[in-house]
């Protein structure tokens, strides 16, 4: 009888650990609808491991009968342009398409608000920073996929080497330090390469919009900015002005590579991942790539991660931590053929388990629950930075996410800016000239969209 | 067979039928030929002329209510254009570029084939190993190249480096000084022109006629002389042809400037190709980048009258 009793109560507390464990784990959700015979049409980024969480498809295809084809998959800026033309020319028949915050304000006719489509229990994992850069004029037009910010990459040996320590504080009275500040950053840089302790001192992507984002950033860290409230440019003030002599500077003397005006992402990660430079300010994506060291020998172990820098002292009280974000997303085209059925896929791509799964590779996520779960994975890792990396993230996209302005002009504008600044940093033409034309460029650009009186 | 209407007299019947006849040769040419001029109107000349019409207008691709022809603003854009500093710089170097690029690849195109006229032997595989570059599309060409060039990894860097021409591997930024980055866009084009040309230049060569070379030998005239005085002569023709194709075909090289340089830095590179894809695709200025597609194709269309004036003059002299 005693076993009888034992039995059940060993049964009964089996479930119960089943049921709680069961609970435990990451749900998906945009399962509980029928969408039998429907075909949902997806234009999605594609390419290195962006592709890895479409590989949970056939999950909501079973669960809800419908047939999820992928009309296409391109880089970033393959897919904006796609995305451009498709909706200037109506041919934008996906349900699905992917989107970015950098990006979607130019597409804003175009797209469904999706406020109405998503409760508020639904929306309220995401981050609240990446839901307000997700809406524009009261309208949520992206849900979000996963989170871009960058913090500050070093490498330790020269920040451990006792001897260059001291040889810095001879140097400069200063302790070397992991920086802080955009300044300190200009001092070590400066002296791991007049040192030879390292090729380049800092590396930055150098063209395209790539660059606009960090010249932004670095102007907005000094306590600038790229427009006044009235949507003048006011980028070609001092603190424009210092930057953008900085980064000559840097380019004059060698500090950054010769051919930093053609670098984007991955060449910067090439320079960093050789041990080439001592600093740089970078996605956090690359982390894995960094760490295996069949890819980096030289920084693989050997590289610490710090919060974005503060911007040049002239600021003021003005300077914030660096910080240009932005997220990557779902969104929903107004012609969309199936608009409801393309909701409930975006839904259950960005559920709780699709996001985790995805984080795991290694992306930030946007949802706090995923955030904690990701946190308590790394802390069982033996590398202390797998974890202290997650916090610093998610404290930087807390507190430090900045998008670029949501205006439709933002590539445009990039597109006048990059070159000037370019062109500055090459030395063809003076700092305060330089972004002095592209001011009056700008407000040009400005003045025909309508921004003006 | 004669059939006689009635009503006809037998006198009548031929010469209307000659009347017929006539008009049937006259018009049936015409007739044959209707549907390709139809298909090339429809598929050529209304994409062209809606092109002329949006380049009078302010039309942004994502501002569809844009598309609107106003009189007093019709010319904004080539105003707009002329007082374009960029548009300026492009366009030189894109005349830079066309007239290195085109003559360069003819120059070793013209010398390549006459090597390749002589050879006895392999001549069939020498042929297959010249089109190898033809394979190749040309933004594969433009990523090769890109590698080669590359300031910190590249092969041309890496191989000065080794011969101790250069201090350290990332020294020249040959995508990015002035005017190593055009020189490198040339070297790329250059290398996947010179296949097609060749060929032309080739063909041309073999069908030149054997009794004036032997004439020539039997007056004694030196190789060079022979060259000079009878091969490219006569080669005029074939010359024209693969310059005029070639011209025309070079806007190809978007590909490669697209990959290589994407026009910069600083605009350093910025071709017309280039600079319409930006202003028309990335900044949605549809309008402006359809004024600027013009003025591109009106230059295309004087260099290819240029060059058929050329070509006919040389049929004449030969």
């Amino acid at each position: 009888m005693l076993i009888r009793r034992l039995f059940f109560v060993i049964l009964a507390l089996a479930l119960l650990i089943t049921v709680a464990a069961a609970q435990d784990e990451p749900q998906y959700a945009g399962l509980d609808m029928d969408l039998s015979g429907i075909t949902i049409k997806m234009a999605n980024i594609g390419g290195g491991t962006y592709e890895a969480m479409y590989e949970s498809i056939p999950i909501f295809e079973e669960a809800t009968g419908a047939t999820v084809e992928i009309v296409a998959l391109l880089d970033g800026f393959a897919i904006d342009q796609k995305l451009k033309v498709d909706f200037a020319t109506g041919a934008a028949d996906y349900d699905v398409a992917w989107d970015h915050t950098s990006f979607v304000a130019q597409y804003t006719p175009f797209l469904l608000p999706l406020q109405d489509h998503f409760s508020e229990e639904e929306l309220a994992p995401f981050s609240p920073a990446i839901l307000d850069a997700a809406t524009i004029d009261g309208n949520l037009y992206l849900i979000p996929r996963h989170a871009d910010i960058s913090p500050i990459h070093y490498r330790k040996d020269l920040y451990e080497d006792e001897a260059i320590a001291a040889a810095y504080m001879d140097a400069t009275g200063e302790a070397l330090e992991v920086p802080t500040t955009l300044e300190q950053i200009d001092h070590q840089a400066r002296f791991f390469v007049e040192n030879g302790h390292s090729t380049y001192g800092y590396t930055l992507a150098g063209r395209d919009e790539a660059l606009n984002g960090r010249f932004y950033e670095m102007v907005f860290a000094s306590g600038g900015a790229m427009f006044d409230e009235n949507w003048e440019p006011v980028f070609n003030d001092e603190i424009g002005v210092a930057v953008a002599e900085m980064l000559h500077g840097w380019y004059r003397d060698g500090i950054i590579p010769a051919d930093t005006t053609s670098l984007v992402w991955d060449g910067v990660a090439a320079y960093f991942c050789n041990g080439d430079t001592a600093i740089k300010l970078e996605w956090y994506g690359w982390y894995a790539y960094f760490q295996d060291p069949n890819n980096c020998p030289a920084i693989s172990e050997n590289f610490g991660l710090a919060r974005g820098f503060t911007g040049l002292s002239l600021g003021g009280d003005a300077v914030r931590p660096s910080g240009w974000a932005g997220a990557h997303a779902f969104s929903v085209p107004a012609t969309a053929p199936n608009p409801q059925a393309g909701i409930q896929l975006i839904k259950f791509l960005s559920s709780e388990r699709v996001a985790y799964e995805e984080a795991q590779l290694g992306y930030l996520p946007t949802r706090d629950d995923v955030w904690d779960r990701v946190i308590d994975d790394a802390a069982a890792s033996d590398r202390s930075l797998d974890r202290e990396r997650l916090e610093l993230a998610k404290l930087q996209v807390a507190e430090d996410f900045k998008t670029p302005p949501l205006i439709a002009e933002w590539i445009p504008f990039s597109n006048i800016l990059y070159p000037k600044v370019q062109a500055i940093m090459l030395g063809d033409i003076g700092a305060q000239e330089g972004l002095d034309q592209a001011a009056a460029e700008t407000r040009e650009l400005m003045a025909d969209a309508g921004y003006y009186d | 067979m004669t059939i006689n209407r009635p009503g006809k007299t037998k006198d009548e019947a031929p010469q209307q039928a000659a009347r017929s006849n006539r008009l049937e040769a006259g018009t049936f040419p015409y007739m044959l030929i209707l549907p390709s001029i139809a298909v090339i109107l429809l598929v050529v000349g209304f994409p062209l002329l809606y092109s002329l019409y949006v380049s009078f207008t302010p039309y942004e691709l994502l501002r569809p209510n844009s598309l609107n022809f106003t009189l007093g603003k019709a010319l904004r854009n080539y105003e707009k254009l002329l007082n374009d500093a960029i548009f300026w710089r492009s366009l030189g170097n894109t005349i830079i570029f066309l007239a290195i690029s085109v003559n360069l690849s003819y120059l070793l195109s013209l010398a390549l084939s006459q090597l390749l006229a002589r050879v006895t032997a392999g001549q069939s595989i020498l042929r297959t190993l010249l089109m190898v570059p033809m394979m190749f599309a040309p933004i594969l060409v433009g990523m090769q190249f890109r590698w080669f060039f590359n300031a910190s990894v590249g092969l041309v860097n890496n191989f000065l480096y080794s011969l101790g021409l250069i201090q350290a591997q990332g020294q020249i930024a040959w995508l990015v000084d002035v005017p190593l980055g055009m020189f490198s866009i040339i070297v790329a084009s250059v290398w996947m022109n010179i296949p097609v040309l060749t060929i032309i230049l080739l063909a041309g060569t073999l069908s030149l006629p054997a009794e004036t070379f032997e004439a020539a030998e039997v007056d004694g005239a030196s190789g060079w002389q022979k060259f000079r005085f009878i091969t490219f002569p006569l080669l005029a023709p074939f010359s024209y042809i693969a310059l005029t194709i070639m011209s025309l075909d070079i806007a190809r090289a978007f590909d490669i400037v697209r990959i290589m340089t994407d026009g910069g830095p600083a605009h350093r590179t910025e071709m017309l190709w280039t600079y319409i894809t930006r202003l028309s695709i990335e900044n949605t200025k549809f309008g402006l980048g359809s004024a600027m597609s013009w003025v591109t194709v009106s230059l295309s269309v004087l260099f290819t009258l240029y060059f058929f004036r050329q070509l006919v003059k040389a049929r004449i002299v030969r």
